[in-house]
């Protein structure tokens, strides 16, 4: 398999402006995002401070991105990336069933605004699951109960009433939900998770409903979750000036990174981590000769 | 070299190693097959140190549910057969050899 020299994930201005840095450096890149560049970007009104572009809008700023890729000839590869792994000397990316392989990686997702609820990071692994389709198997014959963020959650719902003997479900949104009549709807608001002799336990202001396993979904991946053993502080990667986090080869830039939320900073920082991204890969070349 | 052993064996072998640490996994399992070549590695630094096991959640479902296995992969460190503490989930190899070496001190 093709191995990148830097997998830059996010094409928001951190992730774009990486891009366009490695690429000046001669780096085999694989840039991760969406052609639509970045939902905040695109839905930006007007900037004001973005050097060079005076008064630019949203989605001029996102065609300049765009435009600006494409003449350095750099693609965008449209991949929703589920887990990045430090092998050693490498990093392999979980992108659905393929597994791209990087020598270094810029995160560049921008801020989870999802906030976890109380109990759930102590939980996590010990009852309290992210992933139903991967541990369901654990759970058969047993009770679960899934908290869903959005309706795209509910056929993990549906494929967990199949393996276990109750379902409960804990719709965090509106409409629906649509799901198998043995899947238990509860229109309650989960306040924490806490863990009782019952096992692992929703409490919501109105009742408790112990479970075998809690099962936490939502679309936005929590950076310790997305990169294992990669240390945070809350929503944000830690980082130093120059953009390195505690694992070797891992580098982040923009939102992740903490505030200010700017597109500047976040662009200023996409270039300082592809700089460092670029020595490492030149230190670790160095040492091999 | 991570042995991989079924749940009579896991008597016979795990329980009688001086410090083991088995590596409870599943097929359907993507992380899982992430670790196993990290734990590899590992196992070959601490030869004649510290033994290596697998197991299959699937093939001794009595043994994953005896650890509280509720997760995996999930790493469960055994001193002369007593239990002395997990690691759920992948974690790079740095953080694994730190949690074993705490563990042997």
């Amino acid at each position: 398999m093709e191995r990148y020299d830097i997998a830059i994930i996010g094409t928001g201005p951190a992730g774009v402006s990486a891009a366009l840095t490695a690429k000046n450096r001669n780096k085999r890149i694989l840039l991760l995002g969406s052609r639509q560049m970045s939902e905040k970007v695109e839905k930006a009104h007007e900037i004001r401070n973005y050097p060079g572009l005076p008064f630019v809008k949203g989605e001029e700023l996102a065609a300049a991105f765009r435009d600006q890729l494409d003449r350095m000839e750099i693609e965008i590869t449209e991949k929703r990336i589920g887990a990045v792994y430090a092998m050693g000397d490498y990093f392999a990316l979980q992108a659905g069933e393929e597994m791209p392989e990087a020598k270094a990686v810029i995160l560049a997702t921008g801020v989870a605004s999802a906030k976890t609820l109380p109990g759930e990071e102590a939980l996590l692994g010990r009852g309290v699951s992210y992933c139903a389709t991967c541990d369901a198997p654990l759970y058969r014959g047993r009770t679960a109960a899934v908290i869903g963020y959005s309706p795209r959650e509910e056929s993990e719902a549906a494929f967990l009433s199949e393996v276990c003997s109750r379902v409960m479900y804990f719709p965090m949104y509106p409409e629906g939900p649509v799901l198998p009549d043995k899947v238990e709807v509860i229109r309650e608001k989960p306040a924490e998770i806490l863990k009782t002799e019952d096992g692992p336990t929703v409490v919501t202001a109105a009742g408790k409903y112990p479970a075998d396993g809690v099962f936490v979904l939502r679309e936005a991946v929590a950076p310790a979750q997305l990169v294992p053993g990669l240390e945070t502080d809350g929503a944000h990667v830690k980082v130093n000036r120059r953009m390195e986090t505690n694992l070797p080869g891992v580098f982040a830039c923009g939102d992740i990174t903490g505030t200010p939320y700017q597109y500047v900073k976040a662009a200023g920082e996409g270039n300082v981590a592809a700089i460092s991204a670029a020595a490492y890969l030149d230190r670790r070349e160095n040492r091999k000769e | 070299m991570v042995k991989k052993i079924n749940g009579q064996e896991f008597a016979a072998e795990a329980m009688k190693a001086p410090v083991a640490v088995v590596d409870f996994n599943a097929t359907w399992c993507g992380p899982c097959r992430m670790l196993a070549p990290v734990l590899e590695d590992i196992s070959e630094k601490y030869e004649g140190k510290v033994s290596f096991f697998s197991v299959d959640v699937d093939e001794a479902p009595g043994l994953a549910m005896q650890y509280r296995v509720n997760s995996v992969p999930c790493l469960v460190l055994l001193k002369n057969g007593e239990f002395a503490d997990q690691s759920v989930g992948f974690r790079p190899e740095p953080q694994l050899t730190a949690w074993i070496d705490s563990n042997l001190k």
